[in-house]
């Protein structure tokens, strides 16, 4: 994984409530294979929305505009990634080169699978989401900049915006560690753990 | 003495193996009992467990079936008969990739086969007190009874469970979902958790592991609590439980993994001891009163807009707030309907019976019961949960009475829920539908969904139209 400190990127807002992650990855694309370095899902993210059913790109949705081509990072409406739990929505959007959303709310487990994959998930207050989306739509192409070692957001005015964030992704998206690494550390702590759970409750042991 | 615990503390406790280090609201290493897995999405897993030359940990922990893409027709000569060459090798992949691995696999033709969440209990794989995670949103569906679920990413995290038997996770908060008394005549599990949906919102949940309890809860049936633990995603909440008690008792006994003999006593003494005390605090609580639940139908285009069948498409111009206003108008659009019609009569123009939400015995049952001595006067199809299901239906005659009614009756898959395997609802259909989303095309683009229960889809195959059954 990727590590994830600081960024500053042409940030774009995504205006719209309750896209869920077959907006973001129609299930049909869920077939394709993914090659490591190839971005795969890059041209599947929000498809429906950004093409038509000729595969023309829809002049009028936000992330077709030029000064959004870009974009890094996205500032989202309410409960983004919703829905199911496809994993592709988490790679699609990576793919894609966005590395930061930032929503008042997100589905819990495509914010589960962005930030194991590199993609950081920010919760901020609706007012101040709302505030960042005027900012961005006054200014086409502004940059937001993204600080995780200090949790802070800053807007295109200047100002800084605070947010909490889990302290075990906090760590693991700095260092840029994968989870099976740091899981095997433990693995001594697993087998002891194991032998004295299957102690406890035998019956296991049988159907198994 | 101890302090009281939820179920749902109890049971994330039991799992800890590393706990949060960071003593700053961080993640514990949680023991995985089970892990299912199926077939859509997670050739990316095993690919990249191949890449990197790593092994399934515990491959006796791990059950894979497949369900999302298989046919529900003409399946003796499948898969190598399914036209779609990318449908067809993401099925042939799963059976490639857990021979590899190691893995038990129920595929196309094994009398086992069906849908994950369907054959997990049904098998009796699911037990209470086991940690259970599937790569599938409706992972709470086992929290029905009285297992700890726990939904996962069919790629990344799913690798984790498969070569380390652990998985990550900060604990949630929980809230208790409370309904006492008798549900009224033609309520079912599915007009509840709507209910509830529709009252908090797609992500009134969020963040919570919910626990269903109460009078009207313990009445349910398993298929009921199944249903209603199903949908907890649709409230947000990844985790639904509800405790496990003589009813979830006798369901399993028997069932092929279940425990037998001595064994059964001793896992039967443990799950006696599992269940919330009685003074358990819950980061929030919420009660719903039977007398308000009616049938209940979706309108709009998440799951949250859904309505009593005696209701009517709302207004937009009456919300105050801009953003409900916005997005119920972008709704309304999409679904072609225009404010105040009434529910009850909206044209419907095909029935699809089936899911991990609704196609258990007890909603065919439901069903039947609704269609027999009638006829479909629209296209209509019922896709059993799982071949099981399916071959106890015909035992009891429920095939004929469908197919006597014109109704199709098709193979066990996930089939026009999601339509990843091609039974899709054309664009500018309306479909009513026992599934568990409706979201913007979700059943194929542009198809217009509404969802329902097992007794209500099939009023609405009788007539033709979105129908109260209780008038029918």
């Amino acid at each position: 994984m990727q590590p994830f400190t600081t960024l500053t990127a042409i940030a774009a807002p995504l205006d719209i409530a309750k896209i869920d992650t077959g907006m973001i990855v129609p299930g049909r694309f869920q077939r394709l294979p993914r090659r490591p370095g190839h971005a795969d899902y890059a041209r599947v993210f929000l498809h429906d929305l950004r093409f038509d059913e000729n595969e023309q790109p829809r002049a009028e949705f936000i992330l077709n505009h030029a000064a959004y081509r870009e974009a890094g990072i996205l500032v989202t409406g309410p409960d983004f990634g919703c829905g199911s739990s496809r994993e592709a929505a988490a790679y699609a959007t990576l793919d894609s080169g966005v590395r930061a959303l930032i929503g008042a709310s997100f589905g819990d487990v495509y914010r589960g699978n962005c930030m194991q994959n590199g993609v950081l998930t920010i919760v901020l207050p609706a007012p101040v989401i709302s505030g960042l989306m005027t900012q961005l739509k006054a200014a086409p192409g502004a940059a937001i900049t993204v600080d995780l070692a200090l949790q802070t957001v800053t807007a295109p005015d200047g100002s800084t915006h605070g947010f909490d964030i889990d302290a075990t992704r906090k760590e693991r998206l700095l260092k840029g560690l994968d989870d099976v690494g740091v899981t095997l550390q433990h693995l001594a702590q697993i087998e002891t753990f194991e032998k004295q759970y299957r102690a406890d409750m035998p019956w296991l042991a049988s159907i198994l | 003495m101890n302090p009281p615990v939820s179920i749902f503390d109890r049971l994330w406790a039991r799992h800890v193996i590393v706990a949060d280090a960071t003593g700053a609201g961080g993640e514990d290493l949680l023991f995985v009992d089970r892990n299912l897995v199926h077939e859509g999405g997670t050739f990316l897993a095993f690919d990249q467990m191949r890449g990197e030359g790593r092994q399934v940990l515990k491959p006796k922990q791990t059950l894979a079936v497949t369900d999302h893409y298989l046919p529900s027709t003409n399946r003796a000569t499948a898969p190598g008969s399914i036209a779609n060459a990318e449908i067809r090798r993401v099925v042939e992949a799963l059976d490639h990739n857990a021979r590899e691995f190691g893995i038990e696999h129920y595929g196309v033709h094994h009398p086992r086969q069906g849908i994950i969440h369907v054959i997990g209990p049904e098998l009796g794989w699911t037990q209470p007190g086991l940690l259970i995670t599937c790569c599938d949103s409706h992972t709470a569906t086992h929290g029905a009874l009285g297992a700890l679920p726990i939904p996962i990413g069919q790629s990344n995290q799913l690798r984790h469970v498969l070569a380390t038997q652990t998985i990550w996770q900060k604990k949630p908060k929980t809230m208790r979902i409370s309904i006492e008394g008798t549900l009224p005549a033609q309520v079912s599990a599915k007009d509840v958790i709507l209910s509830i949906i529709a009252r908090i919102g797609i992500g009134g949940a969020s963040g919570h592991a919910v626990e269903y309890a109460g009078s009207a809860i313990r009445a349910l049936s398993m298929e009921g609590r199944m249903t209603l633990c199903n949908m907890s995603i649709e409230a947000g909440a990844r985790i639904g439980m509800i405790a496990p008690d003589d009813t979830t008792y006798a369901y399993l006994h028997g069932r092929p993994f279940a425990p037998k003999d001595t064994d059964w006593d001793q896992a039967l003494a443990y799950w006696r001891t599992l269940p919330s005390d009685a003074d358990a605090r819950f980061d929030r609580e919420l009660s719903l009163n039977t007398s308000e639940l009616a049938p209940m139908v979706s309108w709009g285009t998440s799951p949250e807009d859904s309505s009593p069948i005696t209701g009517s498409v709302p207004d937009p111009a009456s919300m105050a707030d801009a953003e409900k206003r916005g997005r119920v108008q972008r709704a309304l659009d999409y679904m072609k309907l225009a404010p105040g019609t009434p529910l009850a009569g909206i044209n419907i123009d095909r029935v699809f019976i089936g899911s991990c939400t609704n196609a258990r015995i007890e909603d065919l049952r439901a069903a039947a019961e609704v269609v027999k001595g009638r006829k479909a006067v629209i296209p209509a199809m019922v896709v059993p949960g799982s071949s099981a299901v399916k071959r106890q239906a015909e035992s009891e005659g429920l095939d004929r009475i469908f197919l006597a009614a014109g109704f199709e009756w098709r193979d066990a898959s996930c089939s026009m829920c999601g339509g990843s395997n091609g039974d899709t609802v054309a664009a500018g259909q309306r479909s009513a539908s026992t599934t568990n989303r409706n979201f913007e095309g979700r059943q194929g683009p542009g198809a217009l969904t509404h969802i329902m229960s097992p007794a209500m889809a099939a009023a609405a195959a009788v007539t033709g139209r979105l129908t109260d059954v209780r008038t029918l």
